[in-house]
């Protein structure tokens, strides 16, 4: 009786998180498909009152919402390819390191990666409109190599740390080049670790808000939180439009994370990064 | 070391005055904006609305955390959706949640107000954004539903650390699992604990995205804090040298934080597993 | 460490020439194969039939002067955006923009930090255009900024609930509550509380009506005097009794419009633009809106300037082309051109032309509300003032604090502003 209770009491908990996670990404759907006139009544119901997929043609035909998603995946993109590179150059390095050396080092990329975002602003902002930067796409890169450089060397370094030397030993003692080694029996054996670093690092660039809100102005230079932010004319609130736009962000994200989940979770708890 | 310059960059501009609206104006200050930042009434209030606000998200977050992790370290049927389902909304941009809650809390349409009056709970029709208490449950609420998932993947990663013959022999001398949760899982799982709570702190002590989406600092100032504080200074008042001023105390509170957590991962004698 | 910047820089090297592709790909929509000697970049605000009218004023201008090409770069719309961009764009003493649309609240911080230049060197026509208008772009005085369209923030009201409209804030509350028994449905009325800019426009316009002033005659501000306290006691007696409901504490002007074309207010306070949409086929309330100019209780009647006014970049390679530019968007039938297509109401006087009153009869009744157009304080710190004003506003309207006491702390506040020591 008591187990009976126990599960069911269980399984209600389970029911209750997935709906916490969820539900919300239901509604804000729903939403997207009620008209205007319905999203202004003060009352509302589970169901769309009056289906229209309006909101997701003005998104793209009238605000050119797909203006902003490619900026934002230019712009990750090229963060994350970049950080990626650089990240797994610099974790070789520490991961075949003595001890020592390797402490201190990440110890300073640790204390990196606690720097203040808001910090950052001040500084970047005038840096860059010195160089004639601000709205441009590397006044977005630049600083979110900074913010996931960090990040992917220290996952990187964790995972190449779990990589035998002996293999890459073997391979040299079998007359491979350092490049061969590298290319043909290292990377292999790397690159999931490798994916979990660009994901993660994907991420942290794609979700940023402050830089892209502080140096971004024009209106097809926003990445897509800002855009969503911002979706309005002078004097109105497009609320389905919101809506809609929020579906659009959300979907890759989610497809994201249902399909790499392990991988994120494993350079999640690798890295310890912040979230 | 690219990352260094805008700490240095901060020291020196906040040794000066520098407002971009009055060019040929930029003068050496010394310790003035330290000063005048220090003896601010509104810099204080935004400091200590930004450490409660720490607290209460902090605590709130762990606690659901924790009961997250628990649950999902459960073997059940449904665990894979569960796990995946509880990321999206980590994986979710801050701004856009934010956005998403904000619409939830609306009068109109709003989701909170819908489900309050199918409830037929108090609170139907409340204008939350226009309470200087009630508006920091929009916050709250956005901040926990994006970054409990987080707390409580770093805590299932450590109770996957945890053997699970220490449960089976702890059950043979007879503990209940609430004795055995105390005595045991707690324990063991405290590194993972320490370092979630770091970083969640960190996130507090910098929220900038849920506020400025959701209530602008509003209503009055009622949810302004430190980090909404710092960008205004930067960007709406151009006012470079107060703005880096807040901008190193702020840095001081983080390397602190980093500190700390540096010194944890030495106690546990190991930089990388 | 060394090695990792060099590589940075060259790979951004490589991203820039991207960017540039981008960039280019994008602007390939305006196409144009005639050789121009001259390219004028015109920042401006506006989408839609805003737009519209824009490009064809810009067309029509580029038809006359063949050597001039003129690029439009659009802001963000929302008016902070539009205002960090520019500063950042002017900051940098870039010499584009050349010709930038300016809100009737910035030029006297463009003017101060010397990014815009002055204009009395081209000897501008003033005599026809509205004179609170000119006023708001007269810094030191010397002309900064030339008027293109006024906007004021105007009282609406229904007349088949009201027949005479309001004189006195006494008479607008009896009317609304008049109106509100026969059918308890209607809110009074509505305004823009929430905390931004417009619930400073709205808190001028009350203000104004009980006799106050944000800054005297000197500069010095005066945000706490009676008349201003008796005003902001006025609004948030509105919400208290319940003539403006709670929500309008949230409320921007989108949501002043969809409260008073669903027929659901008495009265509003709005901008012009809400006159053609109230009078659509198809609106809850066309054939019954009239638009006057705010109550008042011994004060004047003021009605809060906006609108948009055209400045010059200091920095711009071609300030005689600019000017043109200018002169041009500012003559009396370009303005007629653009109300006729954006309904954006012309800055000056002689645009009112009766073929316009003809196609867009409100007009007559906004033009009687412009007369009252007050301009908010002309100083270099505006942003800051305001940015008080609002958290004072809010505060009351959210029960934290008193009108007193919020327009005490306020006064404070713009007091250490002026002296430079805080904001």
């Amino acid at each position: 009786m008591k187990t009976w209770l126990g599960r069911a009491g269980f399984n209600i908990l389970v029911v209750l998180i997935i709906l916490y996670s969820l539900f919300p990404f239901y509604w804000v759907f729903k939403s997207s498909l009620e008209s205007s006139i319905a999203l202004n009544q003060p009352t509302s119901s589970i169901w769309p009152l009056q289906w229209t997929w309006v909101h997701y043609q003005v998104i793209f035909a009238v605000e050119n919402f797909l203006r902003p998603l490619l900026n934002s995946m230019f712009v990750a993109g090229s963060a994350t390819v970049i950080s990626v590179i650089l990240g797994s150059m610099a974790a070789y390095g520490l991961a075949r390191m003595p001890i020592r050396g390797k402490v201190l080092i990440l110890g300073f990329i640790l204390l990196v990666s606690f720097f203040p975002q808001i910090a950052m602003v001040g500084p970047l902002f005038l840096v860059f409109r010195h160089l004639h930067w601000l709205n441009t796409y590397q006044s977005l890169i630049v600083p979110y190599l900074i913010l996931s450089l960090p990040i992917t060397t220290w996952i990187l370094t964790a995972f190449f740390s779990q990589i035998p030397a002996d293999i890459e030993e073997a391979a040299m003692v079998d007359g491979a080049s350092i490049r061969q080694t590298i290319v043909k029996v290292f990377a292999p054996i790397a690159m999931p670790g490798i994916f979990t670093a660009a994901i993660l690092g994907f991420l942290l660039s794609w979700n940023d808000f402050l830089f892209a809100l502080s140096f971004i102005q024009s209106p097809n230079m926003q990445t897509v939180p800002l855009a969503l932010v911002n979706f309005r004319n002078a004097y109105y609130v497009h609320y389905g439009q919101i809506y809609a736009g929020v579906v659009v962000a959300s979907l890759p994200i989610a497809l994201i994370v249902l399909f790499l989940q392990r991988r994120i979770e494993a350079g999640l708890t690798a890295g310890s990064v912040k979230g | 070391m690219i990352s260094l310059y805008p700490l240095v960059y901060n020291v020196v501009l906040s040794t000066r005055y520098d407002v971009l609206t009055q060019p040929g104006t930029s003068h050496f200050v010394g310790l003035g904006n330290y000063q005048q930042i220090l003896s601010n009434a509104h810099f204080w209030a935004d400091m200590g609305r930004t450490g409660i606000f720490m607290v209460v998200s902090v605590t709130l977050e762990f606690v659901a955390g924790l009961i997250l992790a628990l649950v999902v370290h459960q073997q059940f049927k449904a665990r894979g959706l569960v796990r995946a389902s509880i990321l999206i909304p980590w994986a979710i941009p801050t701004a856009v949640s934010a956005l998403l809650w904000k619409m939830f809390f609306d009068t109109r349409s709003g989701f909170v107000d819908f489900a309050l009056h199918a409830l037929h709970l108090p609170g139907a029709n409340m204008v939350w954004f226009n309470s200087p208490t009630l508006a920091w449950v929009p916050i709250i609420v956005s901040d926990m539903w994006k970054n409990t998932p987080f707390i409580a993947l770093l805590l299932l990663a450590g109770l996957q650390t945890i053997p699970l013959e220490i449960y089976e022999s702890a059950r043979m001398d007879g503990a209940s699992a609430w004795q055995s949760f105390r005595s045991l899982t707690l324990p063991l799982l405290r590194p993972a604990i320490m370092v979630a709570l770091i970083f969640r702190t960190l996130s507090a002590l910098l929220v900038f995205d849920v506020v400025y989406v959701l209530t602008g600092g509003g209503p009055g100032q009622s949810t302004e804090v430190i980090a909404y504080y710092d960008w205004y200074k930067y960007l709406v008042s151009l006012n470079f040298g107060v703005g880096a001023t807040v901008a190193v105390i702020i840095t001081i509170f983080a390397l602190a934080l980093a500190a700390l957590y540096v010194r944890l991962l030495q106690q546990r004698g190991e930089f990388l597993s | 460490m060394r090695e990792l910047t060099k590589f940075r820089r060259s790979s951004l090297g490589v991203l820039g020439a991207a960017t540039l592709t981008l960039t280019l790909a994008g602007c390939g929509s305006s196409t144009s194969a005639v050789a121009h000697n001259v390219t004028l970049v015109f920042a401006t605000q506006g989408l839609g039939t805003e737009a519209q009218a824009t490009n064809a004023a810009v067309a029509a201008f580029e038809k006359i002067h063949p050597h001039i090409h003129v690029q439009i770069e659009t802001l963000s719309a929302s008016s902070n955006n539009a205002y960090q961009s520019l500063v950042t764009d002017l900051a940098s003493g870039s010499a584009t923009p050349d010709v930038i649309t300016s809100d009737v609240i910035w030029p006297a911080t463009f003017a101060a930090a010397k990014w815009i230049m002055p204009l009395n060197q081209f000897h501008p026509k003033l005599s026809a255009f509205f004179p609170g208008m000119v006023k708001a772009g007269v810094y030191h005085n010397e002309l900064y900024a030339m008027p293109w369209f006024i906007n004021v923030e105007g009282l609406y009201y229904r007349t088949d609930l009201v027949k005479t409209p309001p004189t006195t804030f006494a008479q607008l509350i009896s009317d609304a509550k008049s109106a509100m028994s026969k059918n308890p449905k209607l809110m009074g009325l509505a305004f823009e509380g929430n905390k931004y800019e417009g619930a400073v426009t709205v808190f001028q316009d009350v203000s104004g009506g009980f006799g106050g002033a944000f800054l005297n005659a000197q500069g010095k501000p005066v945000i706490n005097s009676p008349q201003n306290i008796e005003a902001l006691t006025w609004l948030d007696n509105a919400l208290k009794t319940g003539l403006t409901p709670q929500a309008a504490t949230t409320w921007e002007e989108g949501n002043v419009q969809q409260a008073f074309l669903s027929g659901d207010a008495v009265f509003a306070t709005n901008w012009p633009y809400l006159y053609p949409l109230a009078e659509q086929t198809g609106s809850a309330v066309k054939g019954k809106v009239g638009f006057v100019p705010p109550p008042v209780q011994n004060g004047t009647p003021t009605a809060s300037l906006g609108g948009d006014s055209l400045v010059i970049n200091k920095n711009t390679k071609y300030p005689q082309q600019a000017w043109e530019l200018v002169q041009y968007l500012t003559s009396a039938s370009t303005m007629m051109h653009r109300a006729l297509i954006s309904g954006d109401p012309p800055a000056r006087t002689d645009a009112y032309t009766a073929s316009l009153l003809k196609t867009a009869p409100w007009f007559k009744q906004e033009e009687a509300v412009y007369k009252y157009a007050t301009p908010r304080p002309v100083t270099p710190l505006y942003p800051q003032i305001s940015a008080k004003i609002q958290e004072a506003l809010s505060a009351v309207y959210s029960g934290q604090t008193t009108p007193t006491k919020a327009l005490d702390q306020a006064q404070q506040a713009i007091q250490a502003i002026l002296n430079n020591n805080g904001n």
